[in-house]
């Protein structure tokens, strides 16, 4: 098992600083003149020569590429995230006080999405292609096509009609006041639970009609336990190894998916803010925003991979 | 074995080609068995179809113009006139609706196709050569999965700049690890094949055997990756527009649609939202469970790979 964890953190590490490298080459390389993204076309013909090689300077974008990477981890290290160009709140303040309230959101709609999900795939996966089991596929199927962003304005506007309601709009800290910040977080967390629920539904109904042929549940049934008992002691913990592993890179999915979701509900947190940075062009947001995501999304798989390979000898010893 | 009993045996191995010629009647029964093996999937492939005929023939469709103004109907709900209402500055949502395919559809399918091409052709030269150049490319195919899908496909569309090839770019090179992987696993078990043995044996050259004997098996996988990815691609698409940083506007997309209802005050009115979100739904779900249908029916083994 250690062996396991030192390959997994080495190999963790490698991917954090190749993520890096990804997020330098598309947001500082790709763009050309980083002026031009910033100022726009229009704003960019209107600085004067001098202007804009004091604003390159200024910004440490005359520096040669290398250089510049160097300095931009360097910053990373020291916990200095950088600040808007158009506001005066720095990147890091800005986490500190929209992260949680996107954290909450990750956190909730996967508990829902194994909450809702599991169920359904049980009572799919013991009776197959009963009425319950096609309506059950039919749902996720359903869940799979629908955007996270539009069911989320939908229910803005269902609750705005049938009953008047709207989250509030300010964010609330959960120690503050845990009803209103409730209220904020739930409608993002169930958009993106029920998303979420869609795919472990699927995987955990093929999963476990796989682990029931299976000879070890034969001989479960056979020796007279009930069938219930067998799915639920024998079969649902093997049949829940992959749905694991899933659950990690459906974590990112939450990641993503939280940008627009929390844009159509107006959640104060760090997805709308990544929903405004990207549509200013703000650059440098975006860049250790990008970055950070990346890397939470490099940190949680990791510790996905561990929990499978403590559950499961098969993976740390391979 | 001699030249002449070598021709012998050839001549004695019926041609497949003769027998089952390609063409319109072979198209149709094949399509006939799809139909018969999977009528859900069928039924799904029909909307998918009508979808794309209403994106290539929208102009003769669409009662209106999507890009032009009527300031007598501004924000008004579905009625005789306008079946799916008007927006803020009195443009026929029926027709953006309607107009709006032809950008999802070309986003989607462009990008899958150079993504997914990209993949199998970077996966095929990994599981074929192997060696250092496999584990580099191995290494980079993880990096660019370190991140999620629509992060990726934001910061390459924001950082190019807007514009239908951009969007198109940023979502194919979200799709590139897809293809990559899998192509480069159903290479890995073909090299080991005994006819790619025998090939090299008669001393067939790195291309002529990647071209004729390993290429022809990954069509298959490439067509299922190719069609399963379709639906991603079009949510991704409507995404970026909705961020404000897909196709801009003034041209009609879904996600531009929905981006522009939240500007139409503080509570946009349902007929605004409910219809563009509706299309991407019904899109994609006809997409995905289309390529449901081609995946069981061509290689069921590849369930859970795509």
């Amino acid at each position: 098992m250690y062996s396991y964890i030192v390959r997994r953190l080495a190999f963790g590490a490698l991917a954090v600083i190749g993520v890096s490298v990804v997020v330098f080459v598309v947001l500082r390389v790709l763009p050309g003149d980083p002026l031009v993204a910033i100022f726009g076309t229009e704003g960019f013909t209107k600085l004067s020569d001098a202007e804009r090689a004091r604003m390159m300077a200024d910004l440490g974008l005359s520096d040669p590429l290398p250089v510049q990477y160097f300095h931009w981890v360097q910053d990373i290290v020291r916990g200095n995230l950088g600040h808007s160009f158009f506001r005066a709140e720095s990147v890091a303040e800005m986490v500190a006080r929209r992260g949680p309230l996107t954290a909450e959101i990750a956190l909730i709609s996967v508990v829902l999405s194994w909450l809702v999900g599991i169920p359904v795939a049980v009572i799919s996966a013991l009776r197959p292609n009963s009425i319950s089991d096609n309506v059950a596929r039919f749902l996720s199927i359903l869940f799979l096509a629908v955007p996270g962003f539009w069911f989320g304005m939908l229910i803005v506007l269902g609750l705005l009609f049938m009953f008047g309601y709207r989250a509030p709009l300010a964010n609330v800290p959960l120690f503050v006041d845990p009803w209103a910040n409730l209220q904020i977080v739930i409608g993002p967390a169930v958009v993106l639970g029920l998303g979420q629920a869609a795919y472990i539904a699927r995987l955990a109904r093929s999963s476990l009609l796989e682990v029931i042929r299976e000879d070890y549940i034969r001989t479960a049934r056979a020796k007279g336990l009930n069938r219930r008992l067998v799915v639920a002691v024998h079969a649902l913990p093997n049949a829940l190894l992959p749905v694991i592993t899933l659950s990690g890179i459906l974590l990112g999915f939450v990641l993503a998916g939280s940008i627009p979701v929390e844009r159509a509900f107006g959640t104060p947190g760090l997805g709308y803010a990544m929903a405004i940075a990207v549509s200013e062009r703000d650059v440098f947001v975006m860049q250790n925003l990008v970055f950070l995501y990346a890397v939470v999304f490099v940190l949680l798989n990791m510790v996905v991979d561990l929990i499978s390979a403590w559950l499961d000898p098969r993976i740390r010893y391979a | 074995m001699s030249a002449a009993t070598q021709d012998a045996v050839v001549a004695q191995i019926p041609d497949v080609r003769a027998a089952r010629p390609w063409g319109l009647r072979r198209v149709g029964s094949g399509l006939r068995w799809f139909a018969r093996r999977s009528p859900m999937s069928a039924f799904w492939g029909l909307i998918a179809a009508a979808i794309v005929v209403i994106a290539l023939a929208a102009p003769a469709i669409a009662p209106y113009d999507p890009l032009k103004s009527d300031f007598r109907a501004m924000t008004k709900p579905p009625s005789e006139r306008h079946y799916f209402g008007s927006d803020q500055i009195g443009r026929d949502i029926l027709s953006r609706v309607i107009h709006g395919s032809r950008a999802s559809l070309t986003v989607a399918i462009g990008a899958v196709v150079l993504g997914t091409t990209l993949g199998a052709l970077w996966g095929l030269a990994c599981g074929y050569f192997g060696g250092r150049f496999d584990i580099i490319s191995q290494r980079i195919i993880e990096f660019l999965q370190s991140f999620p899908d629509l992060i990726l496909a934001m910061a390459i569309a924001m950082a190019l700049g807007a514009g239908m090839g951009t969007v198109i770019v940023a979502i194919a090179i979200t799709r590139i690890s897809f293809g990559g992987r899998v192509i480069r696993a159903v290479v890995l078990s073909l090299k080991e094949m005994p006819y790619v043995e025998a090939a090299r044996g008669l001393g067939a050259s790195h291309l002529q055997i990647m071209a004729q004997h390993i290429l022809p098996q990954c069509i298959a996988p490439y067509l299922i990756l190719a069609t399963a990815h379709l639906g991603v691609a079009i949510i991704i698409e409507a995404s970026l527009g909705f961020l404000g940083v897909g196709i801009p506007p003034p041209t009609p997309t879904w996600g531009n649609m929905l981006a522009d209802s939240l500007n139409a005050g503080l509570v946009p009115p349902w007929w605004l939202v409910l219809f563009p979100g509706a299309a991407i739904t019904i899109t994609v779900l006809a997409f995905n469970l289309l390529g449901d249908g081609i995946r069981d029916a061509l290689d069921p083994r590849l369930r859970g790979a795509v």
